[in-house]
């Protein structure tokens, strides 16, 4: 078992949830900031919040536990637990999903450019957000319910592998186009620093990508182990990281307001307004 | 799933041996896995996936960036490629007819390359604009102001395109594609709109 020390732990936690929360009231609060847009940012960070939420309270939990407040095998803590579990796949699939979202607003703000704000209306991006968050309540609840069934663990984790390919297709295709309007815009002041441009851009989209890769990947294979492997040694030797595979999770939730939301200006404006002020 | 629940027992880990493990689940146990005789090492899946992850990403971004080097920018004078820009742009990537381009408004064909600029690399236009300042003041400087911006301010220029209730307009834009029609309401649109750019740049700028 490889421990993770609980004030890290809480710590990182606290981070996540705070960062997230500071990004919503942000929104809230700038009129300006009322576009489809800063919406699916902020579904990302409500996504994220959950996630270190549940993290968070199943520490309570535990420790509970182990203070011997509360009994392992109890009806009252097996509803818990599953109510905890589905507000964890939530917040998994509210992510994938928000994450989906915000790069087809991007793919529309960029090829249809001139229709934009016809196609992507403030009312019709809440109504994607709330089709979006009712599927993801009502699988988040079956799959809690079911997981029993070997029949629920598949789909889940076919599912992020191919929404990560679509996302990533789409930025390709964005990039794509990036890096041919750099190269017709090269007689421009700008043009000593094209190749940068596109290099940061490649960057970019690594980012975005490998982050939510490399914190998310670790606990669906161990949900694939879990469910398929349990008794083999390597697989019990990976799951012994399962608390690593948690921070890690945690730790997307602070960084996915650095990329995302941290990066317009406007809402920086609004955070320094929020604090200086 | 809602089987993950890993409590350590400390008490009873003292009392095995470093070889076995044991996890208690909420609803079911699993024996002691003992790790007796394994070919491979022991962290082989955490070490595999790792790699395999790290290889993966780093070659995501190789690719990405073999994809920058493909072609060199030439130099030309500025003027008359920003004309060739907006048309080739159009042609090549939107694939619209060229004189309903040409004619709707400039402001938005450069808002569109602003927001993509705004998607991909905001900090080294802001850093552009605070250069461009001091230069002679051209609409390409307001542009690159507007560029950190953009998103909101292409939003309000919209805004105050559609409150202008012109029913040309409206009926272009519920048919969804640039056709003819947009020749008949090309005049109006881009008084109106150098009118609320002017205005969106003084609310920004103070």
């Amino acid at each position: 078992q490889v421990v993770v020390p609980e004030e890290v732990f809480f710590t990182v936690a606290a981070a996540g949830i705070l960062e997230n929360l500071l990004v919503l009231i942000a929104v809230v609060r700038n009129r300006n900031l009322h576009l489809p847009m800063y919406f699916f940012i902020c579904s990302l960070a409500i996504s994220d919040m959950l996630g270190s939420l549940y993290k968070t309270l199943e520490n309570i939990f535990i420790i509970l536990c182990k203070m011997g407040y509360l009994t392992r095998r109890g009806d009252f803590e097996k509803k818990l637990d599953d109510a905890m579990d589905s507000m964890f796949i939530l917040s998994l699939l509210g992510s994938i999903f928000s994450l989906l979202a915000i790069a087809a607003d991007r793919y529309i703000t960029i090829f249809y450019a001139l229709r934009y704000h016809n196609i992507m209306t403030l009312r019709r991006a809440l109504v994607i957000l709330a089709i979006i968050w009712t599927f993801c309540a009502g699988s988040s609840i079956a799959i809690a319910l079911f997981s029993y069934e070997a029949a629920t663990v598949i789909p889940f984790t076919i599912l992020f592998p191919l929404m990560m390919f679509f996302i990533l297709c789409l930025y390709v295709h964005m990039f794509l186009l990036a890096r041919s309007h750099a190269k017709k815009i090269a007689s421009l002041p700008t043009s000593t620093v094209h190749q940068r441009t596109n290099m940061k851009g490649a960057i970019t989209l690594t980012i975005f990508l490998g982050v939510f890769l490399c914190c998310w990947a670790p606990f669906v294979l161990h949900i694939l182990l879990a469910r398929f492997c349990p008794h083999n040694p390597y697989c019990a030797c990976y799951m012994s990281i399962f608390h690593v595979n948690g921070t890690l999770i945690m730790c997307n939730a602070i960084i996915d307001p650095m990329i995302f939301a941290f990066r317009s200006p406007e809402l920086r404006s609004t955070f320094k307004k929020m604090f200086c002020c | 799933m809602s089987a993950l629940r890993l409590i350590s027992n400390r008490t009873s880990q003292q009392a095995l041996s470093n070889s076995d493990y044991t996890w208690e689940y909420e609803y079911y146990e699993y024996g002691p896995v003992s790790f007796e005789g394994l070919k491979a090492h022991k962290y082989s899946i955490v070490i595999g996936f790792w790699v395999g992850l790290a290889v993966f990403v780093v070659f995501m971004f190789f690719v990405l960036t073999l994809l920058t080097k493909t072609g060199a920018p030439h130099q030309d004078n500025a003027e008359p490629s920003e004309k060739r820009f907006r048309m080739n742009s159009f042609v090549a990537d939107f694939g619209r007819p060229l004189e309903s381009e040409r004619v709707f408004s400039r402001q938005i064909a450069e808002e569109s390359q602003s927001l993509f600029h705004f998607c991909i690399n905001e900090v080294e236009h802001l850093d552009k604009a605070k250069q461009s300042q001091k230069g002679p003041a051209l609409e390409s400087n307001i542009h690159f102001q507007e560029v950190p911006r953009s998103s909101a301010m292409f939003e309000e220029d919209l805004n105050c395109l559609t409150k202008f209730n012109i029913p040309n307009f409206v009926n272009t834009e519920q048919n969804s594609s640039l056709g003819e029609d947009d020749l008949l309401i090309s005049e109006p649109p881009i008084i109106l709109e150098s009118k609320s750019v002017m205005q969106s740049s003084h609310r920004i700028l103070d």
